[in-house]
């Protein structure tokens, strides 16, 4: 059970850090964008309905989230330590901060409920509204990151509470966008309200963007310092990865912003209305994805903690250096015998044979990715394209494939039984989830692309790769061996962006026209690629 | 923690093993006052964030992986943490912490040292 706890706990972060967006981003969305006391005709009452609707889910999710994350880090330190945390733990700054959050998400959700949303129009209520999210705010600061530090707490905690605001006016920004666009969608509002607030709102991102800078770069400074930092060790890795995906979301936003300068000099609706909302949708996905790699971030040591444990750039791209791929692998039996030594603490010897299992596991799948993506390609051309665009059956072959390799101490080809490894190991549930989602993807990507009217199962694939992209990223882990960890990790989360690419890519392909669909396809396609070379080069340290 | 398959690409991906590791190890006394022979003694831990003792646990790790729960009191600033060990013979032992850090992470590390006769 420890596992799945953890497991759970790793995830709970970037769940609690999208509510909070979507409380907070909504409240300053009223009151800085709407603004509906100023202009009684322009915003009708379907969409301020929807606005304070958006506002107080997000506050009730968030008092339901910080609960459960107070109870799932007492039982995750019950299974860990073996003993109930009580009554130690009603004295921990986790605990009261925690409860204090949840209590003023509680307050916020009421007065949403009792006062905003009966008065939509009051600027006064407005105003409170937004006031009460200081106390929110304010107790949210003790759990992060620079709570716990020995020096500079106060300054870190503000930035980081700042940073944290101003993700979530832009993450709470899109949310509202999206409610709009299906609210037009069903003609609830007019069209011409469109445009109004995709301009307004990319004066608001823009803002938000800057505060995010100018928070964000002293926090890396501080936690980070050297290049080394940055390059070698899980901290400075996670914000590269979050780096790379804020340049993908800014690059949706850019778009975004074209289009609308472009609607106020030719008046044409075209971009806006059929192009927008799909990069505001896959601009969502990216940006969620960023949430749960900031709660991943702060759950590692900071690089300037850790300047013994960081690997040097040589070593970082030795991790992708292209090699043969291992094609043999070591027998069941080597594997194994080599497991105690590996597992142990004192008189640790490192398993030849784990590593080469795991590379040979690793690469193999790399190659599967790598050809299923050859196809993938060859199906946009009309010669190909009738039997080339089976190329998911790959995933379903994988599947079967990882099922057998991927922990060889359990059924089918270790000891321990099925039912056993699958509740009492974290990383064999993972697994086995993992290969179960591999191989129903291939079935179903498969009936997706034949089917004359799939319906929705077409963006069943794109969703799971964009869950698979933020589980890569949002569970780095730190263990005894934190430079091989990170080692490990490296490769690993770098999948986690590419599969978010290939998600976003997938995405636009389903709901764009030509040209803009195949080109986003192949760049889905080509991200797929990557992911197969990234495997297919993969050595694990020894350990 | 064999971080096998994994890859999965896609969703899956899920690489897991561990627990997180916020409340790390900054300065440990093993390196500079080597554990004397059969003789208890006291290591001095700084870590890089507060911890809360109640709520972690601490076991010396012998030969064959033998735990055994150790004595962990806070020492004179925040972060610092003094370890009694026991009388131990010479050989290969470790440190084996369950951390939990103020900022609620439970972090786990390992202190890997020797116990040798003076020669
Ligand atoms: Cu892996």
């Amino acid at each position: 059970m420890e596992g799945i706890a953890d497991y759970l706990d790793s995830l709970i972060g970037g769940i609690d850090l999208t509510f909070y967006s979507i409380a907070i981003g909504g409240l300053l969305w009223g009151w800085l964008i709407l603004k509906p006391w100023e202009d009684e005709t322009r915003f009708n009452n379907a969409l301020l309905e929807k606005t304070v609707a958006l506002i107080q889910f997000g506050s009730k999710a968030l008092i339901f989230t910080q609960l459960s994350k107070i109870g799932l880090k007492i039982w995750l330190m019950s299974v860990t330590l073996g003993k109930s945390p009580f009554p130690a733990f009603f004295h921990t700054v986790q605990f009261n901060a925690g409860i204090a959050r949840a209590a003023s998400a509680a307050v916020l959700f009421y007065y949403v409920k009792t006062a905003l949303s009966k008065h939509l129009r009051s600027e006064q209520r407005w105003l409170t509204a937004n006031a009460i999210l200081l106390p929110l705010v304010v107790s949210a600061a003790w759990l992060v990151h620079g709570a716990s530090r020995l020096e500079d707490r106060g300054l870190l905690m503000s930035i980081t509470v700042i940073h944290q605001i101003a993700a979530a006016a832009w993450v709470g920004g899109i949310f509202q966008l999206l409610a709009i666009w299906r609210l037009k969608k069903r003609n609830l509002v007019g069209v011409e309200l469109w445009p109004v607030v995709l301009k307004r709102f990319s004066v608001l991102g823009v803002g938000a963007v800057v505060v995010l800078l100018l928070t964000g770069t002293p926090l890396a400074w501080y936690y980070i310092r050297t290049f080394q930092g940055f390059i070698g060790a899980g901290y400075g890795n996670l914000l590269m990865v979050k780096i790379m995906m804020m340049g993908l979301a800014l690059g949706f936003a850019w778009l975004n912003r074209q289009a609308v300068v472009e609607f106020f000099e030719s008046r044409s609706l075209y971009t806006l209305t059929a192009k927008v909302p799909y990069y505001i949708e896959a601009e969502t996905l990216v940006l969620l994805t960023i949430l749960f790699t900031a709660a991943s971030l702060a759950s590692q040591p900071p690089s300037m903690d850790i300047p013994s444990l960081t690997a040097t750039w040589q070593e970082v791209l030795g991790m992708f250096e292209p090699r043969l791929p291992r094609y043999t692998s070591p027998s069941h039996e080597a594997l194994l015998a080599g497991e105690p030594g590996r597992v142990a603490i004192v008189g640790q010897v490192p398993s030849e044979a784990a590593t080469a299992w795991s590379d040979y596991n690793h690469n193999i799948s790399g190659i599967f990715l790598t050809t299923m993506s050859f196809f993938a390609m060859l199906s946009y051309s009309a010669r190909f394209h009738r039997w080339a665009r089976f190329w998911p059956v790959g995933f379903m072959l994988l599947g079967v494939f990882l099922f057998f390799r991927s922990d060889a101490e359990t059924w089918p080809l270790g000891p321990i039984g099925f039912w056993d490894s699958t509740f009492n190991n974290g990383e064999v549930l993972q697994h086995r989830i993992a290969t179960f989602l591999v191989f129903g993807l291939g079935w179903m990507e498969i009936k997706a692309r034949i089917a004359k009217e799939p319906g929705m199962l077409p963006f069943v694939f794109p969703l799971l790769a964009a869950f698979g992209g933020m589980m890569l990223l949002a569970h780095s882990h730190v263990g005894f061996e934190p430079k091989t960890a990170f080692l490990i990790q490296v490769g690993h989360t770098l999948m986690g962006v590419f599969s978010l690419i290939l998600a976003c890519g997938r995405w636009l392909e389903l709901k764009l026209d030509a040209p803009g669909k195949n080109i986003a396809g192949f760049i889905s396609v080509f991200a797929l690629f990557q992911i197969g070379i990234v495997l297919m080069f993969y050595r694990e340290p020894l350990y | 923690m064999r971080l096998i398959s994994k890859l999965v690409f896609v969703l899956s991906l899920i690489t897991s093993c561990g627990v997180h590791a916020h409340a790390v190890v900054t300065h440990n006394s093993l390196a500079l006052k080597p554990v004397p022979v059969n003789q208890a003694s006291q290591v001095e831990l700084s870590f890089n964030s507060k911890v809360e003792l109640d709520l972690s646990e601490i076991h010396l790790v012998s030969a064959g992986d033998k735990m055994q729960v150790i004595e962990a009191v806070p020492g004179d600033k925040p972060g610092k943490v003094l370890l009694n060990l026991p009388a131990l013979m010479p050989g290969e032992y470790a440190i084996k912490l369950k951390v939990f850090a103020a900022d609620g992470h439970l972090s786990e590390d390992l202190l890997r040292f020797f116990v040798k006769q003076p020669q």
